[in-house]
């Protein structure tokens, strides 16, 4: 049977706005689930933002009786479509800023859905085309300035990420962290996206032992802590990136830091960012130059063969002996 | 009778798609085109499956102020499973249609655009049988003239929100 959902204002009877990675989203929904859930999201009280994008949601009870898919996304152009567990389906226009969604029960009456899946998915597809650069890295607050951990999959970001969190630094992300400009700063936005480690960081991290590893999205089994409050850290929203490291692995015990040059970090950054339809020239443009902004902070190959714990401190030491200088 | 020429024929590229800064699959490549008439459109249809192509007569000779329309047809090796019964949005200037993970279809009334993935395990009698008539169907009900549209629309067993 064939169901067909018109999204109009007819349909979406209910309005509101939230604050997502510094951009304003207007949210017209059916369902009493998504306002409740939005009303959690920071809110633009004073409107101080023009809205950035629109996003509709319907929530469908025919969803609830399909078959349930693995999360799958496909793009062509300037639309984007994504099957999300449990039972739901989101298109993007990217040209026209629009999120359109369609919501089984179940992932409506979900806090976390909408925290963890819907809103960092609509930043991570979207982002590009409203100013805001999502880059694969972590990052770490202190006083207000960031450090940014970047690396290729695998290189231990997200555990040294969480060591440097036992050190006292908030934890914006351990994965993904969503650079916007504005005015000529930039500003580095955590989504509180799940702290996600692989099953053997439970060696260096004894706590996780009190979690039980599940699929995440990708299907990797990880453990995924919603709140890292929950296991003595601390998080924050924003700050401003200040500094970039570029984490290597090695076999060789030591930690080293080799300065490297903006033209290192601009490849880096350019080379791993998701390629963009040509239907996209703003959003290229806009992308590249927050990456350049990005490359003239001081930057450094972090190459350890230590425990994320060592590592951390070893970066701290190093980040307060910087600190000092400058003071 | 069905009627299926092609001016120059080229090797299907459906292979495994495995850029790993393209993981939505957007550059995958689509060598095949063919150009078709649908009512009183003129579509250009981009594969990289030959098996896509609709089972209809070519044209070569555009007519007076017909209006064209592309549709970009990608066979998504990487897509599990059969098609789900469709689930049918209608937002603004867009019709969206997902059938499962095997098929997701966007068609952009203002950019005269059809996209689509099809899955692996969509045979080439299913999308004849039931994907072509579904695609031709949202084509027409997008640009053609409301009287012209019914005339040449199918119908399906539909739960609406009206």
């Amino acid at each position: 049977m064939t169901t067909k959902l018109a999204f109009n204002q007819e349909t979406l009877l209910f309005r509101t706005d939230v604050l997502v990675a510094g951009t304003r989203c207007l949210v017209s929904t059916n369902s009493c689930d998504i306002l409740r859930a939005a009303a959690q999201s920071p809110r633009d009280t004073q409107r101080s933002c023009t809205p950035s994008f629109e996003m509709e949601v319907m929530v469908e009870s025919a969803l609830d009786v399909v078959p349930e898919h693995a999360a799958h996304f496909r793009g062509n152009r300037h639309l984007v479509f994504a099957k999300l567990p449990p039972r739901s389906f989101i298109a993007f226009d990217l040209l026209r800023r629009r999120v359109h969604a369609v919501l089984s029960n179940a992932a409506a009456r979900d806090l976390s859905f909408w925290n963890t899946r819907l809103l960092p998915i609509t930043i991570g597809v979207l982002g590009t085309t409203l100013g805001v650069v999502p880059l694969h890295c972590a990052c770490l607050d202190r006083n207000g300035s960031a450090a940014l951990i970047a690396g290729v999959s695998g290189a231990g970001k997200s555990t040294l990420a969480t060591a440097m969190s036992q050190l006292g630094f908030a934890l914006l992300s351990d994965d993904w962290t969503y650079i916007s400009k504005h005015r000529s700063a930039l500003l580095a936005h955590g989504l509180y996206s799940p702290l996600k480690l692989l099953p053997d960081a439970a060696r260096f991290f004894p706590v996780l032992r009190h979690f039980s590893p599940r699929r995440s999205l990708n299907g990797e089994l990880a453990y995924e802590i919603e709140s890292v409050q929950s296991i003595g850290l601390s998080a924050t929203g924003i700050s401003r990136p200040a500094c970039i490291f570029f984490l290597e692995r090695t076999s060789a015990p030591g930690c080293y830091l080799l300065r490297c040059h903006s033209e290192y970090v601009r490849e880096f950054f350019t080379k791993n960012v998701e390629r963009l339809p040509d239907e996209l020239p703003a959003a290229k443009a806009c992308r590249a130059s927050i990456i350049k902004v990005l490359s003239d902070r001081p930057s450094w190959i972090l190459r350890t063969g230590e425990s994320p714990q060592v590592t951390a401190e070893h970066l701290n030491d190093f980040l307060l002996e910087a600190d000092r200088a400058t003071a | 009778m069905i009627f299926f020429w092609r001016q120059t024929v080229q090797q299907p590229d459906c292979s495994i798609h495995t850029d790993p800064l393209d993981l939505l699959r957007r550059f995958v490549p689509t060598p095949l085109k063919a150009v078709y008439r649908i009512g009183s459109l003129r579509v250009t249809v981009q594969t990289n499956d030959i098996t896509l192509f609709p089972a209809f007569p070519l044209v070569d000779i555009p007519l007076p102020g017909e209006r064209l329309l592309e549709w970009k047809l990608i066979r998504d090796l990487d897509a599990p499973g059969l098609l789900d019964p469709p689930l049918f949005l209608t937002c603004g200037a867009l019709t969206i249609v997902e059938m499962g993970s095997a098929c997701f279809l966007g068609l952009d009334h203002e950019r005269g655009e059809l996209l689509g993935f099809i899955g692996a395990e969509v045979d080439a009698r299913t999308h004849q049988e039931f994907l072509v008539p579904f695609l031709c169907q949202m084509t027409n009900e997008a640009f053609l003239p409301a009287e012209e549209a019914e005339r040449s629309g199918f119908h399906a067993t539909e739960q609406t929100n009206d």
